[in-house]
């Protein structure tokens, strides 16, 4: 017991000396000179970003879905290259808490993986200045096509979706598209079509139900993921204007027909009780095995659904991405519009010991060979142009496959998000009122108006626009 | 209170046969042994069952018993190794609090000195901090200290946040020990010290006891503290392990998996309680004799 | 002697106080001057911005719903617990023969009633968003049993709350029961017997012998459950719509808290709502126990 009480006042003594420091310490002006001094080396055209060889590399990825054996691969090619190279690798799930801390005290990782449910909100990141620009990275040439550049080897939206203050400052290793999931092999047994219209769907929901299947269910503990057909539907009917003022926070944006429109669309589909009883206290995993079950036809939701999924799919389900039907026959986009936006959200801090390391790691990671181990190991479409080129894709990633294809140039998603986490929260709580038939598509507007409204004036939030 | 009036009052009718008198005293009490005993055992039952089987027929036993979720919860959530390292934080943080907190208590209860109260307050109060406030400064104190992600760091805070209701509890049990044991030895020369160790201290032993408890269940259970201070996915604990469990069962749809890593988790504490619920309860009976 | 008295006071307490000052009290010394700051959480800048914080949050519908909703608990929470544990423990006691022995099996009544006591918070919620589960949970299967169509618990605005609340009962009743029961054990056997020889009934021995013996233990069973009432995020957080839903249901202003600190980058503000609560708490334990003191002082 002695020696306990001993060592204990060691500690105490020298905590006793700390203490008058720590008040400094979280608010300090962050400046303690430069981490990244002595860790670049050469730039040459095998080393475009100057690596220094024997640096070492703290790796934080979100362990989610995909795991984290896609990022451990392009760590050794790192340590093939740079035989010097010490790796420091975590697999996180709680990227925010964990990670917090250590922006403040200027000690970062090298490399974050910032997704997830608990990621860092990027927008404060941003605005206070502790992200690296990727300019660099982007002008470099490929890993593995030195002929081109990392930017032109990329998705389209790719760069915009990860660009604050017109500087790209964070790059999506994913391709999620969002749509109407549905079994083919129902659909083509009862001789269902998937319906381009949303007056044809209200029609194919009849049918649906009275052949004793709910037409639809959704993952109603989390109500975000009927967000996105609605607001999909209200995007292709306004178009661009309809997009860009929600996402600038304009006077009366939530008000535009458009979304007014799809709001009472999805009220009269929860009114005339297309959806499946319960869906509202379902979470996802949940909504989503039962409507692998067959218990319900459609179900919204991203692109990761089948690797999701994987575990429940019942063979031969074949599942398939249709995208959100045209409410008007007037729509400013077409019925293949799509809405699309990169995900999985990689970022080098401004703070990193080794960015040019880390901005390196990137450029392996985005390489074309390790985009493609990636879609075939988790079924996800990555954000490299061309990585499934050649792959046999299931049923679900093809058809998402082929949703880009047939969308062309007109993909559209939402900012607003991730520009302000709190109006994001204020739009899914009033969807789960609407679909849950206590409120009317007036009264949704007017409550999501007001909390956009609110974001506007407020002068503490930092405001984007595009 | 009205069904414990009237369950009450049904014991006092003169000569009822007693299977009958008792009836309904048991009913209640059975009833809240199966409200109690179900979920867990049907999570029990769940981990031996397949995803389809748990989807589809959430009531029935197994078919087959698949013991590769149990596998695959202990591979993949190392449950093993976590478990270990509860252990020894656990353990080491569980001595220390005892330690402090009898001392505090014990000095706080049987000596008057100025500003007695004001220290007594000073930790009482700390039980009524919500913990997630603190967890960003607290960081950085550890940080400073040079001992993020250690061991020791996650001993000396665990103690540090366990202590305040350590001394809450103890200072009362303290307060009730007669005094004249301790006059007794004071008279035969003892120090201050060895009137603590030697007198006061085995005597408050069931208080000890009772308290060891609540803080091991406490402790064991940490989860926010360990989340910001103990980064390092080897050094985790028990219940970060389940935490990441349950967030990749988010993406997996993995019933099963997560079935058998919350029954692997319940267990050993299920086993070690029935084990040594005498000492417990005794522990808590004469603690709360005051 | 003197001299030793000080030297072993001073052995005693700075140890644990230098611990305390370092691992809580500091940390929360700058939540509090934080409560006053803009502080992202992300980076080192602050500025200064008085109570504008604390202005704020009088103007928050969502954390106004947490203070409605924490308060709610508050009072159901720590009622029930305790009317179910004293119950239960009053039986395991005097249930059996004659009112004067435990109930056949009290043993092991004991042991599965503590069973819930055992795992963490996060254990119990996950579990019970599975008993809650509208389709193919336990709970709407039990009623579909006999009859009954249950109802989507989490997702309806006038359940939800009190399904967390069921929970938080749940998981706590068994840790009381064994308290109360070995508070009820160290009453003097003689006392019941001469209530009984009286004449007086189950109920008038519990509320004239029972109760006030066992007061002590019972206002720090309210104080300690309070405490419970007024954090529950680990289980709405797991369990709830949204979380917190829906629309605002089971906010409690732990999730409030956790949500700007974490997710939104709003430290500052974060602090001042986790400040409010403190005050909260801390008024409500003063007189709690203040109340508690002066009817024991009265019956003594």
């Amino acid at each position: 017991m002695s020696a306990t009480r001993r060592t204990l006042l060691r500690t105490a003594l020298t905590a006793g000396a700390a203490v008058p420091l720590l008040s400094a310490c979280v608010t300090n002006g962050g400046d303690d000179g430069d981490r990244a001094a002595g860790n670049t080396g050469a730039k040459s055209a095998d080393n475009p970003l100057g690596v220094k060889a024997d640096a070492p590399l703290e790796v934080v990825i979100f362990k989610g879905g995909y795991g984290d054996e896609y990022a451990k691969s392009a760590e050794t090619t790192y340590t093939q290259k740079y035989a010097g190279a010490k790796i420091d690798h975590k697999g996180l799930q709680k990227i925010g808490v964990a990670l917090q801390p250590r922006f403040v005290a200027n000690t970062p990782p090298d490399v974050v993986d910032n997704t997830g449910a608990d990621r860092l909100d990027i927008s404060a990141l941003v605005s206070a200045k502790q992200v690296t620009d990727l300019t660099p990275l982007l002008d470099a040439p490929a890993f593995d096509d030195p002929a081109k550049k990392v930017r032109d080897t990329l998705l389209p939206g790719v760069i915009d979706d990860g660009t604050f203050d017109n500087v790209p400052q964070t790059l999506n290793f994913t391709y999620t598209v969002w749509g109407i999931w549905y079994s083919r092999k129902l659909f083509t047994a009862r001789g269902w079509t998937y319906p381009r219209t949303w007056d044809a769907m209200l029609e194919l929901c009849a049918t649906i139900r009275a052949a004793g299947i709910a037409p639809w269910t959704y993952q109603g503990k989390y109500p975000e993921y009927i967000n996105d057909p609605m607001l999909g539907m209200a995007a292709k009917t306004g178009g661009p204007d309809l997009i860009k003022a929600v996402d600038n926070l304009e006077p009366n944006a939530w008000k535009a027909p458009g979304l007014i429109a799809a709001a009472e669309a999805f009220a009269e589909l929860a009114g005339k009780g297309y959806i499946m009883a319960g869906s509202e206290a379902l979470s996802h995993t949940e909504a989503q095995a039962a409507w692998c079950q067959g218990k319900a036809a459609f179900i919204p939701s991203g692109s990761w659904l089948e690797s999701e999924q994987k575990g429940v799919t019942p063979d031969g389900f074949d599942m398939v991405l249709g995208t959100v039907p045209a409410r008007t026959t007037s729509d400013r986009l077409k019925p293949t519009a799509l809405q699309a936006a990169s995900s999985e959200s990689f970022l080098v801090p401004a703070k990193a010991k080794n960015p040019a390391g880390g901005l390196e790691y990137l450029r392996i990671l985005f390489s074309k060979k390790s985009a493609r181990a990636f879609a075939a190991t988790a079924g996800t479409l990555p954000a490299v142009v061309g990585a499934t080129d050649g792959l046999t894709l299931s049923s679900g990633l093809g058809s998402v496959r082929d949703a880009v294809t047939a969308a062309g140039s007109e993909t559209f998603t939402y900012r607003f998000r991730t520009w302000y986490a709190p109006l994001a929260k204020a739009v899914d709580d009033a969807t789960g009122e609407l679909v849950n038939k206590r409120i009317t598509a007036a009264q949704w507007a007017d409550r999501v108006q007001k909390a956009a409204d609110g974001i506007a004036k407020d002068s503490s939030v930092k405001k984007y626009t595009r | 209170m009205t069904l414990s009036l009237s369950l009450s009052r049904s014991r006092r009718v003169p000569s009822p046969p007693r299977s009958f008198r008792s009836f309904p005293v048991h009913l209640a009490m059975l009833a809240w042994a199966v409200v109690t005993a179900l979920p867990l055992l049907w999570a029990v039952v769940s981990s031996f069952k397949t995803d389809n089987e748990i989807l589809n027929d959430p009531w029935s036993l197994p078919s087959t018993p698949q013991a590769g979720n149990w596998a695959r919860a202990w591979n993949e959530a190392s449950i093993g190794r976590y478990f270990l390292n509860s252990l020894i934080v656990v353990g080491g943080a569980l001595l220390l609090t005892m330690f402090l907190g009898a001392l505090v208590a014990y000095a706080l209860a049987r000596y008057e000195f100025r500003g007695n109260r004001l220290i007594y307050y000073t930790f009482v109060a700390a039980m009524f901090f919500p913990v997630f406030l603190a967890l960003v400064p607290l960081f950085f104190v550890v940080q400073q200290l040079g001992l993020l992600g250690t061991y020791q760091g996650l001993i000396l805070v665990y103690a540090a946040y366990a202590v305040p209701f350590t001394v809450f509890f103890l200072h009362a049990f303290f307060r009730s020990l007669p005094g004249e044991v301790a006059e007794a030895a004071f008279m035969d020369g003892c120090s201050h010290g060895a009137v603590f160790f030697r007198v006061m201290l085995p005597m408050a032993r069931p208080g000890l006891v009772a308290v060891a408890i609540f803080n091991f269940l406490g402790l064991w259970n940490q989860y926010l503290l360990p989340l910001v201070l103990n980064p390092d996915p080897d050094r985790y604990v028990l219940a970060q392990g389940l935490a990441a469990l349950s967030v990749s069962q988010g993406y997996r749809s993995d019933w099963s998996g997560l079935f058998a890593g919350l029954t692997i988790a319940m267990l050993p504490v299920l086993i070690a309680y029935v084990a040594f619920q005498r000492h417990i309860r005794s522990g808590m009976t004469a603690g709360a004799v005051k | 002697m003197r001299h030793g008295r000080w030297r072993f006071l001073a052995g005693a307490l700075i140890p644990a106080l230098v611990l305390h000052v370092v691992f809580v009290l500091s940390p929360y010394a700058q939540a509090f001057y934080l409560s006053l700051t803009d502080w992202t959480g992300v980076a080192g800048q602050a500025h200064f911005v008085g109570v504008d914080n604390y202005a704020r949050l009088a103007e928050d519908s969502l954390f106004l719903d947490a203070v409605r909703n924490n308060a709610l608990l508050l009072v159901a929470v720590p009622l029930v617990t305790i009317a179910i544990g004293l119950f239960l423990a009053s039986m395991l006691h005097l249930g059996g023969r004659g009112g004067r022995r435990g109930i056949a099996g009290s043993g092991a009544y004991q042991i599965v009633y503590f069973f819930p006591q055992l795992l963490s918070l996060v254990v119990v919620a996950v579990l019970w968003s599975f008993v809650y589960n509208p389709n193919n949970g336990l709970l709407n299967g039990a009623l579909r049993a006999i009859g009954l169509h249950g109802p989507s618990w989490l997702a309806s605005p006038s359940l939800a709350l009190p399904a967390v609340m069921a929970v938080l009962i749940w998981s706590s009743v068994g840790f009381y029961v064994v308290l109360f029961s070995a508070a009820i054990d160290g009453i003097p056997r003689e006392l019941f017997e001469a209530a009984l020889i009286d004449g007086a009934g189950g109920w008038t021995t519990f509320r004239k012998v029972t109760l006030p013996l066992v007061r002590d233990t019972v206002q720090v069973a309210f104080v300690y459950l309070g405490i419970a009432a007024l954090d529950a995020f680990a289980v709405v957080q797991v369990m709830t719509v949204g979380p917190g839903g829906p629309d605002g249901a089971t906010e409690v202003v732990g999730l409030s808290l956790y949500r700007n600190a974490f997710q939104y980058g709003k430290f500052g503000y974060a602090s001042a709502m986790g400040v409010a609560l403190f005050f909260a708490t801390l008024t409500l334990a003063v007189l709690a126990l203040r109340g508690g003191r002066k009817t024991a002082a009265g019956l003594a």
